[in-house]
C-alpha cells in the first residue's frame, strides 16, 4: 500500500496541473516583470537594460508616495471605521434571532455580489453635481450652492466611502460567524454571575472573537493596498492623482504613459510590499497569540 | 427597580437595537433603490429636484434598449460558461492537488505546497502587464484561455488551502480499506474522496464564482474584441456609447448586477455560510 502512495507516476500526474498552471500564470510572469522591471521598455519596439535606475526613480517618485499614503488612509478607514460599526452590528444582529436576523444578514451583503463596475458607476452618478443624489439632499436641508465631491481636494473621502460602503457586509458576516462560533454556555454562565451585557461583551465576545479580528484586520490591509478596479473606474486616480493606488498606478504608467518597464518595476516593488506585509501581520498576530 | 421599569428598559433597548440595524440597511440599500428608480424614469426627468422620482410614465423602455445594445444576452453567455468552466477547473485540480500534498508521499510535497500557496498573497494587478505580454506572444489574447487560465490560477491557491484542511478532518480508514481491495489511486480520489468533500467543494464553488464572476480588470486588458467579453462589459463599452443618455445607463446597470443579485437572494443561505466558511479558514 505504502508503494501505491509513493507512485512518482501517480504523484506528478495529480500535481503538475495545479502547478503548471501556478508557474504559467503567476511565477512565470513574476519573472518576467522583474526582466522588464530592468528595462526601459515603451511597450513597443526595442529597448536597452538599464539596471537599478526604474527603481531609483521609483524612490524619488511622488505619486508613488501618493498612492501608498491612500492605501494607509483606506486601511485607517476599514480599522476606525468600517470594522466598528461591522462589529456592532454583528453584535446585535446575533442578538435578534428569527426571521429578521437572516434578513438583514442578506441585505448587508447585497452590494458584495454587485459588479465592482456597476458600483463604480453608480457612485459616479450619486457624485454627480446634476442628478446625484447627495446634493439633491443637501438642497433639500435647505443648503444652497452646489458640492464638487470628486474635486481634488474632496475625491479621496468620496473614494474611501465608496470602498467602506461596498465592503462592510464582508466584514460584517465574519464578523458576525465568529460571534456565532462562541460556545452560548459561555453567556449563559456570565448572565448567572450577573454580568451585564457591557461586560459580557468586553470580557466574553471581544476575547473569543480575537482570531477572527486577526484574520479581517489582515483582510484590511491587505484589500487596502490592492485597492484597483473602483478607483480606476470611478476617478482613474485623479483629479491630478490625488486618489491614486499603487495597482492602478502601475497600470496608467505601462499602458497609458508608455513606461512599461517603468510599470513592471512598480508590480515587482508592489509585490514585495504585499507579502512583506502579509507575513509581517501574521507574524505580529502569532506573538500575541503566544503571549 | 421595579417590574415595569425593568420592562420599559428592555423595550427601549430593543428600539436601540432595530433602529441601528434599519439605519445601516438603508444605507447599503439606497443607493441601489435609487439606481433602480433612475433606471425606470426619462432622462429628463432625472434633473427634478427630488432625490426619487415618480416618473409620468414608466419607462420599460430604457431596459429593452439597454438589453440589446447592451449585448447583455451575449455577454451573460459567456459569464456563465467562463466561470462555470473555472468552477469545474478550480475543484478537480484543487481535489487532486490537496490528494497529492497531504496523502502521497514525497519529498517535495511541503515545498510545493508552500509554492502554491504563496499565490494567495500575491496582488492580481502585478501580473496584469507580464501576462499582456506573454498572452500576445503566444497568440491567445482575445481567446477564452487568456480568461479562464488566470481565472483558474488565481483561484487555486484559496481552494486548494480549504481543500486541504477539509481533507484532513475526512478519517483515511475509508481509503486504505479500498485500497486494500486493489483500488487505484484516481479511483480512491473520485469515487471515495469526493464525495465526502462536498460540503467542502461547495465553498470552493462559490468562492470562486465571487472571485471571478464580477471581474473586468483582466478580461479589459487582455481582451479588445467582444467574442469573450463578460458582463462587465454590458456596463463598460455602454457609457461610451450612450454618454448623454443617463436613463439609460442606469438601465444597464440593474441589468449587470441583476443576475447576481437574483441568484445571491435565491441562494443567500448556502452563499453566506460558504463566504463564511472560506474566509474564517483562509
Amino acid at each position: 500500500m505504502d508503494k501505491l502512495y509513493r507512485n512518482k507516476l501517480v504523484i506528478s500526474t495529480l500535481i503538475l496541473p495545479g502547478l503548471l498552471l501556478f508557474l504559467f500564470a503567476i511565477l512565470g510572469p513574476i519573472i518576467l516583470s522583474v526582466f522588464y522591471g530592468f528595462t526601459d521598455y515603451s511597450g513597443m519596439g526595442s529597448y536597452n537594460m538599464i539596471g537599478f535606475e526604474n527603481f531609483l526613480n521609483l524612490l524619488k517618485d511622488d505619486k508613488f508616495g501618493l498612492a501608498l499614503r491612500n492605501s494607509l488612509l483606506l486601511a485607517l478607514g476599514f480599522l476606525l471605521i468600517q470594522h466598528p460599526i461591522a462589529i456592532i452590528v454583528a453584535v446585535v444582529l446575533d442578538k435578534l434571532r428569527g426571521r429578521a436576523e437572516g434578513i438583514f444578514r442578506c441585505i448587508y451583503f447585497i452590494p458584495n455580489v454587485i459588479s465592482v463596475a456597476v458600483i463604480a458607476f453608480l457612485w459616479k452618478s450619486v457624485y454627480n453635481p446634476d442628478f446625484g443624489f447627495l446634493n439633491k439632499v443637501l438642497a433639500f436641508l435647505g443648503f444652497s450652492g452646489q458640492i464638487n465631491w470628486l474635486s481634488q481636494e474632496n475625491a479621496i473621502w468620496s473614494v474611501l466611502v465608496v470602498l467602506i460602503w461596498h465592503g462592510f457586509g464582508w466584514g460584517m458576516l465574519i464578523y458576525y460567524t465568529g460571534i456565532k462560533n462562541i460556545d452560548p454556555v459561555l453567556y449563559e454562565a456570565a448572565s448567572i454571575d450577573g454580568a451585564d451585557q457591557k461586560n459580557t461583551f468586553l470580557r466574553i465576545t471581544l476575547p473569543l472573537m480575537k482570531p477572527v479580528i486577526q484574520v479581517n484586520v489582515t483582510m484590511a490591509i491587505i484589500s487596502a493596498l490592492k485597492q484597483m478596479e473602483t478607483v480606476y473606474l470611478l476617478t482613474g486616480g485623479g483629479p491630478g492623482d490625488s486618489t491614486q493606488f499603487t495597482a492602478n498606478y502601475l497600470y496608467q504608467q505601462a499602458f497609458e504613459s508608455f513606461r512599461y518597464g517603468y510599470g513592471n518595476a512598480i508590480g515587482v516593488v508592489f509585490i514585495v510590499i504585499c507579502l512583506g506585509v502579509t507575513v509581517f501581520l501574521n507574524k505580529v498576530f502569532e506573538e500575541r497569540q503566544e503571549q | 427597580m421595579t417590574k415595569q421599569e425593568d420592562a420599559r428598559r428592555f423595550k427601549l433597548g430593543k428600539l436601540v437595537l432595530w433602529v441601528v440595524l434599519i439605519f445601516v440597511a438603508v444605507i447599503q440599500l439606497f443607493p441601489l433603490i435609487w439606481l433602480f428608480n433612475f433606471s425606470l424614469v426619462s432622462s429628463t426627468e432625472m434633473f427634478t429636484s427630488g432625490i426619487l422620482v415618480i416618473p409620468e410614465e414608466i419607462k420599460w423602455s430604457n431596459y429593452s434598449t439597454a438589453f440589446e445594445h447592451g449585448h447583455v444576452l451575449r455577454y451573460l453567455f459567456n459569464s456563465v460558461l467562463i466561470n462555470s468552466l473555472a468552477v469545474i477547473s478550480v475543484v478537480l485540480i484543487s481535489i487532486v492537488s490537496a490528494f497529492a500534498i497531504r496523502r502521497m508521499r514525497w519529498k517535495l510535497s511541503g515545498l510545493v505546497k508552500t509554492l502554491l500557496l504563496l499565490g494567495m498573497m500575491i496582488p492580481i494587478h502585478a501580473t496584469l502587464l507580464p501576462n499582456y505580454m506573454i498572452y500576445s506572444q503566444l497568440h491567445i489574447k482575445d481567446t477564452i484561455w487568456a480568461l479562464l487560465i488566470p481565472y483558474v490560477a488565481f483561484s487555486l491557491p484559496q481552494g486548494l488551502f480549504l481543500m486541504i484542511g477539509f481533507l484532513e478532518s475526512v478519517p483515511k480508514e475509508m481509503e486504505e480499506a479500498a485500497v486494500m481491495d486493489g483500488c487505484g489511486i484516481y479511483r480512491v480520489i473520485f469515487l471515495i474522496v469526493t464525495p465526502m468533500l462536498k460540503p467542502s467543494i461547495a465553498t470552493v464553488s462559490i468562492m470562486t464564482f465571487l472571485n471571478n464572476w464580477n471581474e473586468f480588470m483582466m478580461a479589459r486588458t487582455y481582451l479588445s474584441t467582444p467574442t469573450w467579453k463578460t458582463l462587465p462589459f454590458s456596463l463598460l463599452d455602454f457609457t461610451g456609447q450612450y454618454r448623454s443618455n443617463y436613463a439609460i445607463q442606469f438601465a444597464v446597470m440593474a441589468l449587470t448586477a441583476a443576475p447576481a443579485l437574483l441568484v445571491y437572494v435565491i441562494l443567500n443561505k448556502h452563499i453566506t455560510k460558504g463566504v463564511a466558511m472560506g474566509a474564517v479558514k483562509g
